[in-house]
């Protein structure tokens, strides 16, 4: 970045504050994972966060209104961070976990290659590549070695030919 | 009758509008607000914060609808699974349509007005309904 470029605004956010019940604990729990699945920063107890677009904000939303069927209390903010530096620590929190995910992911390719039924392992990681993907704002370098890794398990020899002795073996 | 939504429509609220028109009010006007104080006193507001015709116990807007007017037709019951997973993605149900539908919606909402989305998205969900019916009826893929 050159130094006379007019530094960029902290960005929209939008963030949700809730609180629920304490009991039962099936719905608050539910509530947590939906927001784990969404890949949201969480703020302080009772705060989370998502860069604002409109699909986050649905999707936050949604969430308050379950929040509030379930007997709880919720709100939706637009926010801005107050400074750079408060907007890069968030970024940096939500693509540290992104990253993890995707070593998790890199870790199992990592693991599955040369053994029998990579195509199964190939198919289950895809998979878990596109969940993590939805929730990755901040994509780390991570991301691309674990498609890399998930890759180069596809083209591994041991994906496909397991398949074909076995028809072979069958017919001779 | 006058039915009201969020303006920015995407897949559930597309699929709710094809499924009032088709099965609940063949003369629905739909009117696309961007804050619930500006829906008409004389609509019914579906898929927005609040309203009874929303999301509910982890039900998307179309199978709320489709609980709400008693439409037990299994075929809509199997759009509600492609609908609830291209919204929700909570992996509730098998439907692999869901990505590729979503996308398309997504796609559409960046090039289209919200009247002209519905105009494109009633043939979609016709087709996918008709697929599906025949699929039930020969117990297998249709060809």
């Amino acid at each position: 970045m050159t130094a006379d470029r007019p530094p960029r605004d902290p960005g929209e956010w939008v963030l949700l504050s809730y609180r629920m019940p304490r009991e039962p604990s099936t719905p608050r729990i539910t509530l947590w994972r939906k927001l784990k699945r969404l890949g949201v920063a969480q703020l302080s107890d009772g705060l989370v966060a998502l860069p604002a677009d409109a699909r986050t904000r649905e999707q936050l939303e949604w969430i308050a209104d379950e929040a509030i069927e379930a007997g709880g209390t919720a709100s939706i903010w637009i926010a801005r961070p107050a400074t750079h530096a408060q907007e890069h620590e968030l970024a940096t929190s939500m693509a540290a976990a992104r990253a993890a995910e995707y070593q998790a992911v890199i870790d199992h390719a990592t693991q599955a290659t040369g053994a029998a039924n990579t195509a199964a392992v190939v198919r289950r990681l895809r998979a878990e590549l596109r969940r993590i993907g939805r929730r990755d704002f901040f994509p780390p370098l991570e991301r691309d070695r674990a498609h890399a890794a998930v890759h180069a398990l596809t083209d591994e020899p041991g994906a496909s030919v397991p398949k074909a002795a076995s028809h072979r073996e069958k017919n001779a | 009758m006058k039915w009201a939504t969020r303006a920015g429509i995407h897949i559930d609220r597309a699929a709710c509008a094809w499924l009032i028109r088709r099965h609940v009010d063949k003369e629905a006007e739909f009117v696309f607000v961007t804050d619930p104080a500006e829906v008409p006193d004389d609509a019914t507001p579906f898929d927005m914060r609040g309203v009874q015709l929303g999301h509910h116990g982890g039900d998307c807007s179309f199978e709320t609808i489709l609980r709400h007017y008693e439409l037990t037709d299994p075929v809509l019951w199997k759009l509600a699974e492609i609908v609830h997973e291209a919204d929700l993605d909570d992996e509730r149900y098998d439907a692999p349509e869901a990505p590729g539908v979503d996308v398309v919606l997504r796609g559409l909402s960046m090039i289209c007005d919200d009247q002209r989305i519905l105009e494109l998205t009633g043939p979609l969900f016709d087709g996918l309904y008709e697929y599906h019916h025949r699929g039930m009826l020969l117990g297998r893929e249709p060809s």
